[in-house]
């Protein structure tokens, strides 16, 4: 397969405070890619890095062999990824379906392609047709996190990022998400997955980064990963056997 | 029938008020700024409505889409070149920036202008409507000039309601009003939406500057009065939205005619401030309460 997303070298944080060193990751075409990782680790950092939200010092992030480090936001918006943040932050006062085109802002390939999009995403998530024309601010957590996945998906993207998909989620709905996510990627969708739940996340991802301190220190099919003994004592909660 | 008749006066007045504050509102709240130049921008509106009425003979009501238009692109030109370059500073820094800019301008207009009062006198008057012409146990009159600057006023209230909730760049103005960080994400250029955000409440300012040139006097100074009218139309309605400002508007025309009338009108600006003294104590977050847009 293709590498859609190689960043490399990668360096980065807020300020003077360096959290990230020497980040090296990579997500094929047509993946689930999982980062895991303590709280603090770095991960929501990381995304932040890629989607131009942080800055970053060192490296190169190439993406469809072009390197967007230093790019605004808002351009990589533009070259194909969308970053569904931490905590879904709707916007508050708009309904779902207002919440939903906001993802579809800088598209400028027509309403009737936009429509489609919006049609797939309610095909998807069919919770959220139920409640289009509700404030997402009144939608249950696991309906928000729905909104804010879709949201991300109408900007029509090539590599989708999602920050703690399973947070404060009951797993009866991490579940739900689960599936769904399984779907879109089944047609088509790249995804980076960072997950507290480690269980959840190499689950869902064929392959799995572990970040820590800032640093990656393992990385590799999740398969091997689930397996392996330090990734079962450290985020499975299981002694080494 | 007195009371009916000053709380006529007072809705009247409230109309104009809305459209007085509503452009101060929304850049309060999407941009974080306490925008002291709005009311300058809003005596400049009235200048240029004044010039257009003697010199070229066009009437305010007409002209108030133009004065709108010349304060759209002032404000744009303002936030990008001077605000914008202090945008993420504490507030009490944008606010400086502004008061400063705001002493430039009242001062340039004293110059330009000249510090003697003016004002618009229609010829012909509008006059009033007399509602006991036609109903002849109602004893009450609708001031022609009042009536139509209110309505006009209303419909750039309007106008703006639309447009945040209708269009492409009004959502994005929301947008960033509600998470700038979200906005961000969604590929919204927070520099761009700053700029038309303030450029749309200087062009507010400005047709509300017109729109106002038939009924009060001009002056140079006069800015400082209409400043403090939108701070306390804003913290009476809350902050950021058109609603908001639209109830603090007619709260406060309605509050100033009957203080009016049991104080005396030279008492009109105590009164507001002693309501907004009041109200900060009491209900910070305004009678409506906080309230995210539109
Ligand atoms: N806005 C910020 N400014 C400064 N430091 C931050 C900021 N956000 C996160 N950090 C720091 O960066 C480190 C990594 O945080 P984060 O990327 O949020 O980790 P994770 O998402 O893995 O929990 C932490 O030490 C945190 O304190
Ligand atoms: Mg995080």
């Amino acid at each position: 397969m293709v590498d859609l997303l190689k960043a490399s070298g990668l360096c980065g944080g807020y300020g003077d405070v360096q959290v990230l060193h020497d980040v090296a990751l990579t997500v094929k075409a047509g993946e689930i890619v999982c980062l895991i990782g303590s709280n603090g680790a770095g991960k929501t950092t990381l995304l932040r890095v890629l989607s131009g939200m942080a800055k970053s010092t060192a490296g190169s992030i190439l993406f469809a062999d072009q390197d967007l480090r230093g790019l605004p936001a808002q351009e990589i918006v533009r070259r194909g990824i969308a970053h569904v943040p931490e905590g879904r932050r709707l916007f508050a006062g708009m309904t779902v379906r207002e919440n939903l085109l906001m993802g579809s802002y800088l598209r400028g390939d027509g309403r009737a392609v936009i429509n489609k999009d919006l049609d797939f995403v309610l095909a998807t998530f069919p919770k959220l047709a139920e409640r289009l024309h509700q404030d997402a601010s009144t939608l249950s957590g696991g309906e928000q996190q729905m909104c804010a996945i879709g949201r991300g998906l109408m900007a029509n993207p090539t590599l989708l990022m999602i920050d703690e998909l399973s947070l404060g989620l009951s797993p009866k709905l991490v579940g739900e998400l689960s599936k769904a996510l399984t779907e879109i990627n089944r047609a088509g969708q790249s995804i980076l997955l960072v997950e507290q739940d480690v269980a959840t996340a190499l689950r869902l991802a064929s392959t799995g980064f572990v970040l820590d301190t800032g640093r990656i220190v393992l990385s590799g099919p999740s398969n091997e990963l689930v397996a392996n003994p330090s990734v079962r004592e450290a985020y499975l909660g299981m002694t080494a056997a | 029938m007195l009371y009916v008749q000053i709380l006529i006066n007072g809705i009247l007045l409230g109309g104009l008020y809305a459209c007085i504050a509503v452009g101060f509102s929304l850049v309060w709240g999407v941009l974080n700024v306490i925008n002291i130049l709005h009311g300058s921008f809003i005596v400049l509106g009235a200048y240029l409505a004044f010039f257009a009425y003697t010199g070229l003979g066009i009437h305010p009501y007409l002209f108030a889409p133009f004065a709108a238009l010349v304060l759209f692109m002032l404000g744009y030109a303002v936030q990008l070149t001077v605000i914008n370059r202090v945008i993420e500073a504490p507030v009490l820094v944008t606010l400086t920036t502004t008061f400063g800019l705001a002493l430039l301008l009242d001062n340039l207009m004293l110059v330009v202008f000249a510090a003697n009062f003016r004002k618009v006198s229609l010829k012909p008057p509008l006059g009033v409507i007399d509602l006991s012409d036609t109903f002849p146990s109602i004893d009450l009159i609708v001031p022609v000039d009042r009536l139509a600057s209110m309505l006009f006023a209303l419909v750039f209230v309007a106008l703006l309601y639309w447009l945040l909730r209708h269009t492409v760049v009004g959502r994005a103005i929301v947008a960033v009003r509600m998470d700038r960080y979200a906005a961000t994400l969604m590929g919204v250029d927070t520099t761009k939406v700053f700029a038309v955000t303030f450029a749309l409440g200087a062009a507010l300012a400005g047709a509300a500057g017109a729109l106002l040139s038939p009924i009060f006097p001009i002056s140079p100074l006069a800015g400082t009065t209409y400043l403090g009218k939108a701070f306390v139309i804003c913290v009476l309605g809350g902050l950021g939205s058109v609603s908001g400002a639209l109830v603090g508007g007619l709260v406060l025309g309605v509050l100033e005619s009957f203080g009016a009338l049991f104080f005396g009108p030279e008492h009109s600006l105590t009164l507001s401030f002693t309501v907004l003294i009041l109200l900060l104590i009491f209900r910070p977050n305004g009678i409506m309460g906080k309230r995210g847009f539109v």
